[in-house]
Formats: C-alpha cells, sequence, structure tokens
C-alpha cells in the first residue's frame, strides 16, 4: 500500500509507540502522544500495536491514495474526508486507489493518527520508527512530513489479509464495528489524575492546594516536548536545588519562578527542576488531546492506584487486541 | 543549567580541599562503595529512582556505574533500561512483565524495589573498571571558536593561555542529558570559570566546545546556546550509525587536544582506531 502526502498541515510526524533503549545517552522517548489512540489505529487493523502510524496535528492535511487502503484512524484532532464524506473513526475502513483524503478541523482534541493495515515502512533507528526532529533521525529521514512524501507500507498481516479481503471493492467501505476509544476514557477528561512526585514535599501548603484544587491553562508555547501549564504559582518551602535527574513524559516540574511544565513525549531525559507530580501513564493520552487555552485540573492518587489503572488498561488493550483475532481467524 | 555550574563550582571547591579531614570520609565510603546504600523512589509506573547522595562527587559516580553495571549483568524478569545521573540511577521496567514475574512483594513498584534492594546486599567484589579516557581534537578560536578572546579578556590571559589550561585538564563525564550525546563534564580549571553570554545564540553549531560557570562541554547537535565558545571539535558527539551513537558515556575521562584548522577540514575519523588511550 501507497499514499502521497499532498498537504502535510501544522506538524506530521511517523511515529511509533517510542524509543527506550537509548534514554542512557539522552536520546528521549518520542512516539505517539497519544499512545492509546495510536495504539487502536493500528489493533482494529490487525496491526502489530506497535506498527508506525502518522501523528496529525490539528486539520489541514490532505493525502492521495496512491494504491487500494486499508486505514484506521483514531485521535480528536481532526476528521477525515472523502468528498466532504466523514469517514468513521476507531474501524478499518477501505479507501480505493485514487481517492484524495482531507483532514478537517474536529475541534475536540489536536492529535490525530492514522495507521495504514503492515504499518508505515520507515527505517528502524535505535529501536523505533518514531521521528525525533531535533536530532533529525527516525520517521521519515528525521523531519515532518512534506507534500510530495511517499510512504509505503509493510506486507499484511492474515488478519489485516482478511480484513482487507472482506471490504475490499471499488467504494470506500468499513466495518460495521468499531473500538471505541471514548469507552474506555474517563467521563470527565479535563481531570486528570497525578501521583505526587519525590520534591512534592518541597512545596508550601498553598502550593499543594493550589496545584490539586485551581484550573491551569495549555499555554502558547507547548509542544511535542512540553506544555506551559498557567495558572497560580507554586511556591517552595524547600530551596535547595535539585541535581538534574531522569524525568519522564507525564513529569511535572516547577521552575523557580514557580510556574509548571508537564514534561510530554520528546521531553528531555534529564531535568534539574523540583517536580510536584507525575500523570498517571493512563491520562497522558488525555494530556496529549490537549490544546492552548484548554483548562485542567488535577486530582491526586496513589501510586498503587495509577499501577492498578496501567495494568488494567494493558489488559483490557491486550482482550481487545484478541477480539479483532478472533473475528477473523 | 545555571545552578549545576554552581554546584560543580562546590564540587571543586570540595576537591580543591583534598588535604583535609573530608580526604578521610571519600576514602572511606569508596571501601563500602561494593555495597553502597541507596533509597528508592517513585518515579513511574514503568520506573524507580534509586538515590545514592546528595552531591556531586566521584565517589557517587563509581557507585551509580558500579550498580548500574551489576544490575546490567544480572537484571530482573521486566527490566528495560536504566538512566543514570550525578546521584541517581533511575531504572525503567515492564510492568506487565514485573507483575506476572517471581518476584517477592504485593505491587510492581515493591518487587522492583525489593529485588534491586537485594541484588545490592548480595553484590561481589566488583572488579575495579578502568575508565575510558578519550582525547576529543578541538580547533581553538576563530571562526570555531568566536569567543575565545572574550574568554582570554575577560580572565586576563592570553588565547594561547587559554587554550593550554582547556587542554590540558583530564574531564570526568558525570551524566549524558540535555540532548543526545550531550555530557556534563566535572574538572574545569576555576581560571576559566567564565558566565555565559548575555543573550544565547540561536544557532550554535553541532561540535562546538563551550564554558558556562564552572562548566565546559560540548554540543553534540546544533542548537540553540548561551556558552561561550573557544573552539569546535570535528568528531561527531552523536551518531545514530554507531554501536554506541553517544561518543561518551557516564564514568568516561576526556582530553582536549589542540588542532589546526587545516586538521580540522581534514579530519575523518575512523571510530574503530579512535583516539583510545
Amino acid at each position: 500500500m501507497q499514499l502521497t502526502i499532498i498537504k502535510p498541515g501544522l506538524l506530521s510526524t511517523v511515529q511509533d509507540l517510542g524509543r527506550r533503549g537509548y534514554l542512557s545517552q539522552a536520546v528521549p522517548v518520542s512516539g505517539a502522544m497519544d499512545t492509546l489512540s495510536a495504539r487502536i489505529a493500528n489493533i482494529v487493523l490487525g496491526n502489530d500495536e506497535n506498527a508506525a502510524v502518522i501523528e496529525f496535528t490539528y486539520a489541514d492535511s490532505e493525502f492521495k491514495a496512491d494504491t487500494d487502503l486499508l486505514i484506521a484512524y483514531a485521535g480528536e484532532g481532526a476528521i477525515l474526508t472523502i468528498n466532504d464524506r466523514k469517514l468513521p473513526a476507531e474501524r478499518p475502513v477501505f479507501i480505493p486507489k485514487d481517492k484524495v483524503i482531507k483532514l478537517i478541523n474536529s475541534h475536540i482534541g489536536s492529535r490525530t493518527y492514522l495507521a495504514i493495515a503492515g504499518g508505515f515502512n520507515v527505517p528502524e533507528i535505535l529501536g523505533s520508527r518514531s521521528t525525533f526532529i531535533t536530532a533529525g533521525f527516525g520517521g521519515l529521514e528525521g523531519r515532518a512530513l512534506k507534500a510530495g512524501d511517499v510512504l509505503l507500507g509493510y506486507d499484511l498481516s492474515v488478519v489485516s489479509q482478511k480484513i482487507l479481503t472482506q471490504l475490499s471493492g471499488n467504494e470506500v467501505f468499513f466495518t460495521s464495528w468499531s473500538i471505541p476509544i471514548t469507552l474506555l476514557l474517563p467521563v470527565d477528561r479535563k481531570r486528570i489524575r497525578v501521583v505526587p512526585a519525590h520534591e512534592f514535599n518541597w512545596f508550601n501548603g498553598q502550593a499543594v492546594v493550589d496545584f490539586l484544587s485551581e484550573p491551569f491553562t495549555i499555554g502558547t508555547q507547548s509542544n511535542r516536548m512540553g506544555y506551559q501549564l498557567q495558572g497560580p504559582a507554586l511556591n517552595r518551602l524547600v530551596k535547595d536545588e535539585l541535581l538534574s535527574t531522569a524525568v519522564m513524559p507525564g513529569t511535572i516540574q516547577v521552575t523557580g519562578e514557580g510556574s509548571m511544565i508537564l514534561l510530554m513525549a520528546d521531553c528531555q531525559t534529564t531535568g534539574g527542576y523540583p517536580r510536584i507530580a507525575q500523570v498517571v501513564a493512563v491520562d497522558l493520552p488525555l494530556c496529549a488531546q490537549l490544546k492552548p487555552g484548554d483548562a485542567i485540573y488535577f486530582t491526586e492518587i496513589t501510586q498503587h492506584e495509577a499501577e492498578i489503572l496501567y495494568l488494567e488498561r494493558e489488559q483490557e488493550l491486550r482482550r481487545l487486541q484478541m477480539a479483532v483475532q478472533y473475528k477473523f481467524l | 543549567m545555571n545552578r549545576i555550574s554552581k554546584l560543580m563550582r562546590n564540587h571543586h571547591k570540595y576537591l580543591a580541599g583534598a588535604n583535609n579531614n573530608k580526604v578521610v570520609a571519600l576514602v572511606m565510603s569508596s571501601a563500602i562503595a561494593t555495597e553502597q546504600a541507596f533509597s528508592i523512589y517513585y518515579l513511574s509506573e514503568c520506573a524507580v529512582t534509586l538515590e545514592f547522595g546528595q552531591s556531586i562527587n566521584l565517589q557517587l559516580l563509581d557507585a551509580v556505574s558500579a550498580y548500574n553495571q551489576l544490575l546490567h549483568q544480572q537484571p530482573f524478569h521486566g527490566f528495560n533500561t536504566a538512566i543514570p545521573a550525578y546521584t541517581t540511577l533511575t531504572v525503567l521496567f515492564d510492568p506487565v512483565v514485573v507483575s506476572q514475574a517471581d518476584l517477592s512483594g504485593a505491587t510492581c513498584f515493591d518487587k522492583v524495589s525489593n529485588y534491586l534492594q537485594r541484588l545490592n546486599q548480595h553484590q561481589k567484589e566488583l572488579k575495579e573498571t578502568t575508565a575510558t579516557r578519550i582525547a576529543i581534537p578541538v580547533c581553538y578560536g576563530s571562526d570555531y571558536g568566536p569567543d575565545l578572546q572574550e574568554v582570554a579578556d575577560l580572565h586576563r590571559l592570553s588565547i594561547e593561555e587559554v587554550i593550554e589550561i582547556h587542554s590540558q585538564a583530564v574531564y570526568k563525564v558525570y551524566m549524558i542529558g540535555f540532548v543526545p550525546g550531550f555530557a556534563y563534564l566535572g574538572g574545569l580549571d576555576e581560571r576559566l570559570e567564565t558566565p555565559r553570554k548575555s543573550s544565547p545564540r540561536k544557532k550554535v553549531p553541532a561540535g562546538s566546545v563551550g564554558i558556562a560557570g564552572m562548566q565546559t562541554g560540548i554540543y553534540p547537535m546544533q542548537t540553540p546556546g548561551g556558552w561561550q565558545l573557544i573552539g569546535r571539535t570535528p568528531v561527531k558527539l552523536f551518531d545514530v550509525n554507531r554501536a554506541q551513537p553517544s561518543l561518551l558515556k557516564a564514568g568516561d575521562e576526556i582530553m582536549f587536544t589542540p588542532i589546526t584548522e587545516k586538521e580540522f577540514i581534514d579530519f575523518n575519523v575512523d571510530l574503530n582506531v579512535f583516539n583510545r588511550f
């Protein structure tokens, strides 16, 4: 399968679930910001969930089907359309050769993930196909996609092949079933669960109360490396300097002026700002869909609760993956 | 990174005072380095951090390196990777695998923590590891080091003296962070301590060697930066085509070797015969 990018939009990159083997050499995790959407898009197609996908930021992108395509998309940055007709998300969609697919604004989230059956064929660099633009490697030539880029897919899995056989024809066609991501998400998506971080006690009482009750707004200086969070300044009791140590996507750092930075997929591997909290892994996909101006609240849970949520989410995804396979094998 | 330079400065005062009682403490801690105490804290569902101490010093660097090596020799089921830093080693794991692994503890955090503590207690004498020492060729001054004159003027030194002081020291790699392949180095001579530029450059070329406070370092890739640039190396600090993409790793020792502009331009390194000694 093959497609050509006609309009890349604001920022479109090839990503998988990230790169973890070289963190000690300061190579960031990268990968899809909203890993849940990327995984669902792959799972419904019968792909390995780590297969490379395209991460689109907002709408305003276009691509052309150079061959018949079997695709799936997920995430709330945009809606895929063909001749102004919306394509349903979170399920396999067959698109005949030569169709042009346009992304239109969803006004809900910010990132959309396009998977094709087999996964996008880009070289694996340092154990991952994810693009890391700062250092210029991964994905397609280490850069954002641009007009004219041609992307190929790998060979199809047995399951993907069966889905394709079921849907292929002369028209756009899709399954009646889907995996709605909303079923996996909490009702209130602006309430982000966190576990207190190691320096949590460095902050004064007011800071802790503000952190867990006040709204924080995503600033305009937000990107794949991290989000600026605007709200009350968080002041410290302990003014010690923190020696640089490992940080992760989801770590919330507080700068000297008391403002917060939520680290995201392309964040540095180490940081020297005190950390007030760690966003729980299952809520990071919610953060990935936030736009500048969106307001969020933080709710504290225990590290044990976070771990249970993590394991339950993994179990659920494993079940969904098996359900798709049983359907076709 | 201002605070790092402050800490580095303290560190060097500490080492500079090597004739007083502190030396005794250093020697003792080195004697028990085979069973180094650490505390463990939760970083995320997939990671715990071992904290070996609170200050920048060579003994902690050795303790972190030794334990990192031990963990790689005897990993637990579900272990992914580890990230060393000044005083910490962060251990990443797959919670799904750990939750099913035969390790004692009710939660993944407990299972991993118990294993890491036990590993420490059962640690046998580690073989003395000799640090890799790497010579990095640097073309000082001119377009390669546009701030060399400024640095010299500030310290009332000649350009030659700055080069001599900078290239005679042995620097220790404490950790890799900031951008891929960037080494936090200790060992800058106090005579070269220089504040950052008042406004950072938008583009610092890859390979630039700079000074900021008590730190010296090499930019692995073109990034914005506020360090005083005194030279540039033709060596690639980070290259995805190498088995170890980052040229440097925590624990390495490096020296800077002055080269001419012609040598810089002609430089064509085969990394397998690269200047290791």
